[in-house]
């Protein structure tokens, strides 16, 4: 009976203590792993930024409980148990990730400037809040996402929303460890397969995709009531908490390098180096980050090669044009195809000028955010936060040491015990009592022994094994103890950070009008009259659709000229042109891009009466661009090699004919 | 003492020809002996009594020629009718370019004198190149002069290309072409210079407003960054070790207790 109590005792204690692990991660990124670093090779007309950083920053009240019961329901490396700790610690957790997305993603912001020109890296902090739907969105606190821009990169760090958990192999951004969820989208015009997504982190990316097919969408609409403006999308793990609608796209793994597809980033929870976290709570441990060469470096290296791959014009050239709308209507939808005329290239040259100085304004906004969140107080208790972790951590490695040794002793000690009863236990050889009497008291005496030793044995083997359960328990405590004990300092920290968002932006922004207000009074008395300007009228594709709308130059209340075209079909398909256009229909060098439920495609070439005529360049999904022939709309084989292919970007700044994927 | 900025003047002006032939640099070619009389006499036509006046009229006749091809120079030597020669002092040839009665009266007086003052910066260039870099090494201050000059010098040009068309210069087919790109380049070289005004304009509006923002930035960060409470981070470790602690204590009675009854059984 008491065997079966051990083997009992001994079960329950390796089934609920198991072996256990002690919260390790990899020491690097694939992303330091991956390809060498490239320099950058591209360049940006003024007034354009390479990359904006999006980060999660702060969560406004009225949406607090909606972003924690997400945050809960929405994990990422497993589900949640009944047991997973109370509402507080899953808050505290959530806030964690906010405040720690905050602050790494200034690690990513310090690599990716330091490897491209000077302002031409942005911050744009989000702020979570509720939409106009009661979900989830989030919008930027800042005009960073205003100016004209290649890519655009979110970024945030996650914890699984279980305390508990932490020793396990969920992912966490706690101490030593970061898990760091990225996305790289670039406008769809220079992407037009993967509606602009370039690569997102595992979990994330059908969502991403999502808001990519929803930005397309926002950019139509507001293309066919005339304008080029669209507002920010939100981020793309807003998107996930919101269990926002998905879209396919055609993905690959890490590492391949395959054109048109969206590269899948494998969810890492990354273990910083020691040293780096031991320097942390120095006074100078601003200097230090750990992040750097665990995972912000190479990824700037990942956001350059992108970069580098992506058709620059085609990226910036609608957000360009909604800048430049700010200043001059009339220009803005010139600015698509270009032009070499003197009064255009006059005017076009003053407008680059004022959104060069919007840029250098919101990149010392940038700049300085970074210094106020970083090298301030605020930072420097991040640090103090992270080096606490970092060592709660480790204890809780030490407790699961312990046991670990406690749990292989309770297993030693059960077999040990066992051999020993099998062997017929300690004690004198009774086989050389010379009476029966003597035989008889010799076993009497042995099996006494043996009663005391295997009792002791077995309370020893229960001891330990609950020992080994009691530590994992205590392990468990310790990191809901935690959690709940730093949660009124996560809530301080977001609050000051916000502050100080919010009073750099205000500061901006105030001004920033003052000084936009000075541009165009200066642009309004030195700009030259343009002998062609940019209105709306009608865009008719093929000649049978007439609702679609041309931002351009009209003659007849027709696209005649260059301009931009775009019309939605009853069967949801819609397409978009750039190029030249005569009577209402693509005439000339255009780009054209075509949405249907299958998926996205781009033609770009000779146009004849709306239809692709002569070599064109086609890009679909998952497939390097072509260069093929049509004829009349049809397709009619291969084009010969070497055959050009007509651009209606010619007259750009950043013309680069077959960049892009 | 007081006459040594004055005397060094003179020494300079004497010997700035001399010394921008003398000091050839490296792949410089030889400067045309034969124009050499020529080039002196037409510049002891310059204003002499103010070395400032002086740069200014060697810079204007240098601006003046700026974008005269051959062919351009062909027009000019069709349609230009002024009697003007070397011994003309310079002030009366530009003053004669600027009068509203002339240009309107007379075009071809005009494009004569024009004309005279191209060919005299293309014989010349090397003279006035050396005399203006004198001028410049004796007074730094002389480049502050140039934008003017370059306005005074678009203005002339225009005037020039204005008579050249009154005087039916564009509608002849063998002149039309460098009239039409000499009109055009005026407008660029005005755009240019209107376009770098503007960007002046910007690069001091953002000199004054971004040294403000930087200022008002760093001033509300540190502002803000005094908001935060550090030691709060210590009380909460402190609160976060004492219920570890506690739970601890807990589990080794409740571990003890379990022993006993183990062994009491």
């Amino acid at each position: 009976m008491g065997h079966v109590k051990t083997a009992f005792l001994l079960s329950a204690a390796l089934l609920v203590t198991g072996c256990a692990t002690s919260a390790k991660g990899i020491s690097q990124s694939a992303v330091m792993k991956s390809a060498m670093a490239e320099p950058l090779r591209q360049d940006v007309p003024p007034g354009t930024a390479m990359a904006v950083l999006r980060y999660p920053a702060h969560v406004e009240d009225d949406a607090k409980q909606a972003y924690y019961d997400a945050y809960s329901k929405r994990a990422i490396g497993g589900r949640l148990s009944k047991d997973s700790g109370d509402a507080s610690e899953i808050q505290a957790l959530a806030d964690g990730m906010i405040m720690k997305s905050n602050y790494y993603a200034l690690s990513v912001y310090k690599e990716m400037a330091a490897k491209m020109p000077e302002h031409s890296v942005l911050l744009s902090p989000h702020t979570v809040k509720l939409g106009a739907d009661g979900k989830l969105t989030s919008v930027p606190m800042t005009q960073a996402e205003s100016l004209p821009t290649v890519v655009t990169v979110d970024f945030s760090s996650y914890s699984f929303p279980d305390a508990k958990k932490m020793m396990g192999k969920a992912p966490l951004t706690f101490g030593d460890l970061v898990t760091p969820l990225v996305t790289v989208h670039s406008d769809h015009r220079a992407s037009a397969p993967t509606k602009g997504l370039k690569l997102a982190s595992a979990p994330l990316l059908p969502y991403a995709a999502g808001n990519g097919r929803r930005d397309v969408d926002t950019s139509l609409s507001a293309l066919q009531s005339g304008t080029f403006e669209t507002p920010s999308a939100p981020l793309d793990f807003v998107a996930f908490l919101n269990a926002d609608s998905t879209a396919s796209v055609a993905s690959q793994s890490f590492g391949k390098m395959s054109a048109n597809t969206v590269t899948s980033f494998p969810l890492e929870k990354i273990q910083l180096d020691k040293k780096d976290i031991a320097k942390l709570s120095a006074k100078d441990g601003g200097v230090t980050d750990p992040l750097k060469n665990a995972f912000s470096a190479g990824f700037a290296n990942q956001v350059i090669g992108i970069i580098n791959r992506t058709d620059i014009n085609k990226a910036t050239m609608v957000s360009r044009a909604s800048a430049i709308s700010q200043y001059d209507p009339s220009l803005a939808a010139l600015t698509i195809v270009g032009s070499q005329d003197a009064d255009y290239q006059a005017r076009y040259r003053y407008a680059e000028r004022l959104l060069e100085a919007e840029q250098k304004y919101l990149s010392v906004q940038s700049l300085r955010m970074f210094d106020g969140v970083h090298n301030g107080e605020i930072g420097a208790q991040t640090r103090d936060m992270l080096k606490a972790e970092y060592e709660h951590l480790e204890k809780r490695r030490e407790l699961a040491r312990q046991q670990n040794i406690n749990t292989t002793m309770a297993v030693l000690g059960v077999l040990a015990t066992g051999a020993m009863i099998a062997n017929g236990g300690v004690g004198q050889d009774c086989s050389r009592s010379r009476t029966q009497r003597e035989y008889y008291e010799c076993q009497r005496r042995n099996q006494a022994a043996n009663k005391v030793i295997t009792d002791v044995a077995i309370a020893g083997i229960a001891y330990t094994g609950s020992k080994a359960f009691s530590l994992n328990k205590q392990s468990k405590m310790m990191g809901t103890n935690y959690m709940s004990s730093v949660a009124p300092i996560l809530e301080q920290q977001q609050t000051v950070t916000v502050n100080l968002i919010d009073s750099n932006e205000t500061i901006t922004a105030i001004r920033f009008e003052d000084l936009r207000a000075k541009l165009q009074t200066l642009y309004s008395e030195k700009q030259r009259s343009l002998d062609t300007v940019a209105t709306r009228c009608g865009y008719t594709h093929d000649g049978a659709v007439k609702s679609g709308t041309w931002l351009g130059v009209c003659e007849n209340g027709l696209a005649n000229g260059a301009g931009v075209g775009v019309l939605r079909n009853d069967d949801g398909s819609a397409v978009e042109y750039y190029g030249y256009a005569v009577n209402g229909q693509p005439q000339g060098a255009g780009y054209m891009i075509t949405h249907t439920a299958a998926g996205s495609t781009a033609l770009e070439g000779n146009f004849t009466a709306g239809r692709a005529d002569g070599t064109m360049r086609e890009t679909s999904a998952g497939q390097s661009a072509r260069v093929v022939s049509y004829s009349a709309g049809a397709q009619t084989g291969r084009a010969p090699v070497g055959s050009p292919v007509a651009t209606p970007f010619g007259n750009t700044p950043l013309s680069v004919p077959g960049a892009g994927n | 003492m007081r006459r040594l900025p004055i005397l060094l003047t003179g020494l300079v002006l004497f010997c700035a020809p001399v010394m921008a032939q003398t000091a050839p640099g490296p792949g410089d070619v030889a400067v045309a002996a034969p124009s050499q009389q020529y080039c002196v006499t037409v510049m002891s036509g310059f204003p002499n009594d103010d070395h400032v006046a002086r740069y200014q009229f060697f810079r204007l006749s240098q601006e003046m020629a700026v974008g005269a091809t051959p062919q351009f120079r062909a027009a000019l030597a069709q349609y230009g009718d002024a009697e003007v020669n070397e011994q003309t002092p310079i002030l009366d040839v530009i003053e004669a370019i600027a009068n509203p009665v002339l240009r309107q009266a007379a075009p071809e007086m005009v494009i004569g004198f024009m004309e005279h003052l191209i060919d005299f910066e293309d014989r010349c260039g090397a003279f006035l190149e050396g005399q203006i870099n004198s001028l410049k090494a004796y007074d730094g201050d002389l480049v502050w002069e140039d934008p003017l000059i370059t306005e005074d010098a678009l203005f002339l040009r225009q005037v020039l290309s204005e008579s050249l068309d009154r005087a039916g210069a564009a509608d002849n087919p063998a002149h039309a072409f460098a009239t039409q790109d000499y009109a055009a380049n005026l407008i660029q070289t005005r755009d240019n210079m209107e376009f770098q005004v503007f960007t002046t304009e910007i690069d001091d509006l953002e000199a004054i407003y971004m040294t403000d923002l930087d200022g008002r930035l760093a001033r509300s960060n540190d502002l803000i960054n005094k908001e935060m409470d550090r030691e709060g981070l210590d009380d909460a470790l402190t609160l976060a070790k004492d219920m570890d602690k506690s739970f601890k204590e807990q589990e080794d009675k409740r571990r003890l207790y379990t022993l006993w009854r183990i062994l009491g059984r």
